[in-house]
């Protein structure tokens, strides 16, 4: 059974199929097709598949010859069990095909979550819906997907959206999320957990920007910078706006991860599980992109007023400052305040330059509280310009995986923070030669004959001034210390060809420490100097 | 990264050794030595440009010693400060021929 039905629009004809279309009728279907489309002029033609329950190849046919005479033809209102048919014999790559969508509503729900482009609320206990604030969301949906997809291949645990809804006007994705709470919400009624929240979230960052993207695959966050450096040029002073400029130019190309939006209402808790949600802004850059957007949730937005992050996160501004400052001292590996005040300005000077261009964009200057707001990230950001003369900054921490290849990695890292500690040359050497034995040992022992990651942090320290390198592994309990030291006086017929790496390690370095915690080896080393 | 050079008079073969001796290096000279010490009677390490030597070069230096001491003999000229600290907390002193 099938009922064709015509309507002539100003610019298309939209005919409506109904129930089944198969071998029994297929050709009268087509007929009668024929009939509305010949008084329709050359109108394009809009099939709408609302009614439709079922279509069979013979009908799929009929889709066809009407494609090749209205090369314009698209299917709206597509039930999910015809879409599945379509997308299966591959017409929904030949011809725009709009699913039916269910309706959901949000009346009363939760929100759980609030992002640059949308809102996401608890519809049940299982479920989430994100509602798009853009009526017209379906490619922005469609790439949030495609986004999310592409972090879960590489490893980042996420939601990804199963179906899409409309709320009310707009577009909704829907996503599973279990009993769900977020980082804010954990952090709003429970200051107590602070550091677990710190911890957690710091990790799921460092695996983020540890992730190495395949080119092509995400946007470049460094080409959005420089487009907000290009805007704030007619804004600032023309030398503050050139060194802002040339700052972002001189930002090397990375092809590792970055979240975009990385703050707690993001950082959702399942279980005992970490997801990561709001995909949306997902890209790639040098990390100070991230961290001048993570400046600007917890800081920058309510700099001036304090109020507007209770409304956005949920917490107080003394609560997500002292956040702020415990997640970035972690994140560098460092308990240095000025090594830390240091990479926290470089962040600022994007966080400022982001939050003026946008106050600007949405003519926030009007009101009298838009322009103290921007007369405060104003003054700060030129104050930063003056001082700065760099946006780059490396951690104290190297993560990698545990594999000898990596050995130059770990040595050329180290090297580096040597040297910018003034560390002499030999205990340069000593303390590189020390590592290569530890990290080597950790390679070849660790995780075999698997593999897993191995983390290198140094710090420093004063009076006496000292170095200390600590290694981290998740690999077998083993403490390299406790081996008996090679014989050193045999002759060269009877010397063992191991061992003699850990041996210069303690022979070199002032002190040695192992210690096994947390289901993790830490060995460290540390140099006077 | 390690520049090996190597200059060969009759049965006797230099080898100078710029870079680091270490464990992504030593296998390339590794495989170097055992291309050319067939017939070599005295062999001679030229270190003045090594500047770093880890365990893993040792062994490649302990190994070519005990082939050594079946086929002739073999020594390290020139050994820099640093290297010849490693070789001392080592015990390579005792075994290797060092001028």
């Amino acid at each position: 059974m099938n009922e064709v039905k015509g309507t002539l629009a100003a610019d298309h004809v939209t005919i409506a199929l109904s129930g089944r279309v198969d071998s029994n009728n297929a050709r009268q279907t087509e007929e009668k097709i024929m009939e509305i489309t010949s008084s329709a002029a050359a109108l394009p033609v809009v099939l709408d598949f609302e009614k439709l329950d079922y279509i069979s190849s013979a009908g799929l046919r009929v889709v066809l010859h009407l494609k090749k005479t209205y090369p314009a033809l698209r299917l709206t209102n597509v039930k999910s069990e015809v879409y599945e048919i379509l997308e299966m014999t591959g017409f929904t790559e030949m011809m725009p095909v709009e699913k039916a969508y269910r309706v959901v509503s949000v009346d009363g729900c939760e929100e759980i979550g609030r992002g640059a482009n949308g809102t996401i609320y608890r519809i049940d206990q299982d479920n989430v819906v994100k509602v798009y604030n853009n009526a017209d969301a379906l490619s922005e949906i469609q790439h949030e997907r495609e986004v999310a997809r592409i972090a879960l291949v590489l490893g980042i645990p996420t939601a990804i959206s199963y179906d899409v809804v409309r709320v009310g006007e707009s577009y909704g994705s829907v996503f599973e999320l279990l009993n769900a709470r977020s980082f804010s919400k954990i952090l709003a009624k429970d200051p107590d957990k602070l550091d677990w929240c710190v911890k957690e979230y710091v990790d799921m960052l460092k695996k983020i920007h540890g992730t190495v993207v395949p080119a092509g695959k995400l946007p470049d966050m460094r080409e959005t910078a420089l487009k907000w450096a290009k805007f704030m040029r007619d804004y600032l002073p023309e030398k503050a706006g050139s060194k802002l400029l040339s700052l972002v130019e001189a930002v090397p190309h990375d092809d590792h991860m970055i979240h975009g939006d990385y703050h707690t209402k993001n950082l959702e808790l399942q279980g005992d599980e970490v997801l990561l949600i709001d995909m949306d802004t997902l890209a790639v850059g040098h990390p100070v992109f991230e961290l001048a957007s993570m400046y600007n949730a917890f800081v920058g937005f309510s700099e001036y007023d304090h109020e507007v992050i209770k409304a956005f996160q949920g917490f107080d501004f003394e609560t997500a400052q002292r956040f702020w400052n415990k997640t970035l001292a972690a994140y560098l590996g460092t308990d240095d305040a000025k090594t830390i005040r240091s990479v926290e300005d470089k962040a600022r000077i994007l966080g400022y330059t982001r939050l003026l261009r946008r106050a600007i964009r949405r003519k926030a200057l009007e009101s009298e509280k838009g322009r103290a707001e921007a007369a405060l990230w104003k003054k700060e950001l030129l104050e930063l310009l003056e001082r700065t003369d760099t946006l780059l900054f490396t951690r104290n921490e190297l993560e990698v995986e545990a594999a000898t290849d990596n050995l130059p990695q770990v040595i050329s890292f180290l090297e580096q923070k040597l040297e910018e500690a003034d560390c002499p040359p030999k205990a340069q050497m000593q303390i590189t030669m020390a590592a290569e034995e530890i990290f080597v040992n950790i390679a070849s022992y660790a995780y075999a004959p698997g593999t897993g990651m191995a983390s290198v942090r140094i710090s420093f320290a004063d009076e006496p001034r000292m170095a200390s390198v600590s290694f981290r592994d998740s690999g077998i309990p083993f403490d390299p210390l406790a081996l008996k030291d090679p014989n050193v006086s045999l002759s060269a017929e009877d010397r063992e060809i191991g061992g003699l790496g850990i041996f210069m390690a303690k022979k070199t370095m002032d002190e040695l420490h192992y210690e096994y915690r947390d289901g993790q080896n830490n060995l460290t080393m540390t140099k006077k100097y | 990264m390690l520049n090996i050079e190597k200059r060969a008079n009759a049965s006797e073969l230099t080898i100078a050794l710029n870079g680091r001796l270490d464990t992504t290096t030593a296998p390339e000279l590794e495989k170097e030595l055992k291309a050319s010490l067939d017939g070599v009677t005295a062999l001679v390490f030229d270190l003045e440009a090594l500047e770093y030597i880890s365990s893993a070069g040792l062994r490649v230096l302990l190994s070519t010693q005990k082939q050594m001491n079946r086929q002739g003999k073999m020594k390290l000229v020139h050994v820099g400060e640093s290297v010849m600290e490693i070789f001392e907390v080592t015990g390579f002193t005792d075994i290797l021929t060092i001028e």
